[in-house]
């Protein structure tokens, strides 16, 4: 009985998580269909561009990887480019993690594969206020994973004729993921954090004058969670509440 | 390598990069040492990060007045909406919404 009514919750909490997906599901979509039409564009075939979204799904790595094997680059340099840019992702499990309610073995493989920047933000923007349940970060990821996937599909197979537009309509989509960000941001504030989140901004900012986006933002992120750590939790908890 | 072989590779060290710490983060967020602390503060730092690269993309698109002033007023839209409606979909898509429309408004 009771075990049947942990299977119900755990339905239930995926089923939210999907529905909570919505967000990343309308940031996702215009991305995943631009990465369709630049994967045709690039000479591969309609299976070929999903292939890298199914078995990859890591959005901008997906785009420096079509570019570097359009340009003939050897199979090693694409594959330590593609690894190099998600490098940062080793440290969204462990984080993700601390906001956990539990950590099933069974299902820690579904949930590292999910482990894109946007579910881990979403997450972490949830997690600021409540633990998470695991099955709720499956559901989550699993409407990522299929914005990003039939995204693809669909920006490879008919987003040829469209890749020219320009309108008022995907120029809004354009702001889609940093209003994303930018809400969680909000969700997860707390004052007493405040020293992280400028930081982590300035910090990528900077970055960025040398380096290219992805490196500066494991910087910036890094350099937010140092500063984040040193300071003990009960005392940034008191001062949230003040 | 096949080019199947460059993608499934891809695949497989991503997912890797992915579930390793996860397996051994679950040891290192019982803790309530440093790491544990860093841990925590990671996610804040991740979503800062992460405007600042996605806005200054925006940004170099179209580096003028017109430009700041449209990420302006969609930001603000945003943070309006989310404090209004603590509802993360609903303040993505009118921040999105606004940015659009100024576009438009304030195109020559």
């Amino acid at each position: 009985m009771n075990r049947e009514r942990a299977i119900s919750s755990s339905w239930r909490s995926a089923g939210q998580g999907l529905r909570e997906s919505l967000s990343l599901v309308v940031g996702y979509a215009p991305i995943a269909f631009s990465f369709g039409v630049i994967a045709v564009q690039s000479g591969l075939t309609l299976w070929q561009a999903v292939g890298i979204s199914l078995l990859v799904f890591a959005g901008a790595s997906q785009f420096v990887m079509v570019a570097m094997m359009a340009a003939g680059s050897g199979g090693l340099t694409v594959l330590s480019a593609v690894l190099m840019m998600n490098l940062r992702h080793v440290f969204y499990g462990p984080a993700l993690a601390t906001h956990l309610v539990a950590l099933p073995r069974r299902l820690a493989p579904w949930l590292a594969f999910g482990l894109t920047d946007e579910v881990f933000a979403t997450a972490m923007a949830k997690g600021a206020s409540r633990p998470l349940e695991p099955a709720w970060c499956l559901g989550l990821a699993a409407g990522a994973y299929l914005a990003w996937v039939g995204g693809t599909a669909l920006g490879a197979s008919v987003g040829a004729g469209w890749a020219n537009e320009s309108g008022y309509v995907a120029q809004a989509l354009d702001f889609v993921l940093p209003a994303l960000f930018l809400a969680l941001l909000a969700q997860a504030w707390r004052r007493a954090r405040w020293p992280v989140v400028a930081v982590a901004t300035s910090v990528t900012l900077l970055g960025m004058v040398w380096w290219p986006g992805h490196v500066a933002m494991l910087i910036g992120m890094l350099a937010g969670a140092t500063v984040g750590s040193r300071r003990p939790r009960a005392r940034c908890s008191q001062e949230a509440m003040t | 390598m096949t080019w199947w072989g460059i993608v499934i590779a891809a695949g497989v060290g991503t997912f890797l990069i992915r579930y390793l710490p996860l397996l051994s983060g679950t040891r290192l967020a019982r803790g309530e040492g440093w790491l544990s602390r860093f841990l925590g503060a990671l996610g804040l730092a991740a979503i800062a990060a992460l405007i600042a690269l996605s806005l200054n993309e925006l940004w170099g698109q179209a580096p003028h007045w017109r430009g700041g002033v449209r990420l302006a007023l969609g930001a603000a839209a945003v943070l309006l909406v989310q404090r209004l409606t603590p509802n993360v979909g609903l303040a993505t898509l009118v921040g999105a919404g606004i940015y659009g429309a100024a576009g438009w408004a304030l195109a020559d």
